[in-house]
């Protein structure tokens, strides 16, 4: 009975190492992402990559920008995104939005489109078709 | 942070000033799209409401908010004209979210409060394509579903996963027998969404008999957006550890 309790502090205290070294990573995230800002003067949107059937998708929420400054560069692997940044209550430049997402299928550049709504910048992309189609039997 | 005290002794909600019985609770916890606490927070600015407690324990990060000079604790009650409003300026931690949940209830029941609502954005992947976001209502007992679906423009919440404290809320609600509605408007997973929280707030303003103008919301949208940003990303990694991408799912059903 005291081999299994110990057994079951020993897996408890691993699995709260486990917790607590995740929560450090974490903060160590925003602490990076807070600093990069800082340092460069830039802010870094949130964003959010996903696929959906033949199309990879990406959105950015880039408030107080508007459409015609949206530097947008796209390559097979690879977006980059440079846009101002102003406060519409202060009507200042708080900064600069800067993103680079590396994706994690290849894209073909000529299919890209692009539209920014409500804040949101929403990037669309045809994924390269690679491989050979086969007839099923 | 580590900790392994219980967590239920360890929730307190502390009255700084008396709240009368009789109150609606509106709770805006952050989750998805920040929808509950932009329209509980903007209900708290436009409606002249007053801090009047706080929720502590010891398993909350141990911050202090500090505003035009004065220190505010995190997790915030503001009270007027018999309406309750629970707000955090972070996301509630795991641990605490089925504990803190049964510490609202057994308080809200404690106040013979009316009923306990909450506010919640729908996570809707096409958010980009809706102008005017729909807005369900799920309550805690026919009679409070009923009386929520009376007001035009709104759908029964019929199938899907809630989770978070907004689940909690509601499930310890049924076990009690006690009125809770949960409010919920099609939104960004994980971008503050003020225009999601709008219709929830114009819902509100109907199911309460309140007079809420969202111009000056919809108006600041951008500003709140970019204010917000560094509570969506923390609540972002809170949803993940309460599975909250489930809400995209259906459940499984085998019968």
């Amino acid at each position: 009975m005291s081999y299994r309790r110990s057994l079951w502090k020993i897996m408890l205290d691993e699995f709260k190492r486990v917790e607590q070294e995740l929560r450090n990573l974490e903060e160590e995230f925003y602490m990076r992402v807070k600093g990069l800002e800082a340092m460069r003067g830039c802010i870094t949107p949130l964003y959010n990559v996903y696929e959906s059937g033949d199309e990879l998708i990406i959105t950015a929420d880039m408030p107080g920008t508007n459409k015609e400054e949206i530097d947008l560069t796209v390559g097979e692997d690879y977006l980059k995104i440079e846009a101002p940044c102003r406060s519409p209550a202060r009507r200042i430049r708080e900064g600069k939005y800067m993103l680079h997402v590396r994706f994690p299928v290849e894209i073909d550049p000529e299919t890209v489109r692009a539209r920014y709504k409500d804040g949101v910048l929403e990037v669309v992309a045809k994924k390269k078709i690679k491989g050979v189609k086969i007839k099923v039997e | 942070m580590e900790y392994s005290g219980n967590y239920v002794e360890d929730v307190r909600i502390v009255e700084v000033e008396a709240i009368g019985e009789g109150s609606v609770i509106i709770e805006g916890f952050p989750d998805v799209g920040l929808v509950g606490t932009i329209a509980a927070s903007f209900l708290t600015d436009k409606l002249q409401m007053k801090e009047v407690g706080y929720i502590e324990s010891d398993a909350l990060p141990p911050i202090i908010s500090v505003r035009n000079g004065k220190v505010l604790d995190l997790v915030r009650l503001y009270s007027r004209d018999n309406i309750v409003v629970l707000l955090s300026e972070i996301p509630i931690p795991l641990p605490i979210i089925k504990p803190l949940s049964q510490k609202i209830i057994d308080w809200a029941i404690s106040k013979k409060a009316k009923m306990i609502v909450s506010l919640t954005g729908m996570p809707e992947p096409a958010r980009l394509n809706i102008d005017i976001p729909k807005v369900y209502v799920l309550g805690s007992n026919e009679k409070v579903s009923q009386n929520a679906l009376s007001i035009d423009g709104v759908e029964a919440f019929t199938d899907g996963y809630i989770t978070g404290v907004k689940g909690m809320i509601l499930r310890e609600s049924i076990k009690r027998d006690f009125d809770a509605l949960l409010i919920l408007s099609q939104a960004h997973f994980n971008y503050p969404d003020p225009g999601s929280a709008a219709e929830i707030l114009r819902y509100l303003s109907k199911l309460l008999s309140i007079s809420i103008d969202v111009k000056p919301l919809l108006e600041s949208a951008e500003e709140l957006k970019l204010r917000l940003r560094d509570l969506m990303r923390r609540t972002s990694q809170a949803m993940q550890d309460v599975q909250k991408s489930r809400e995209l799912e259906l459940p499984a059903v085998y019968l």
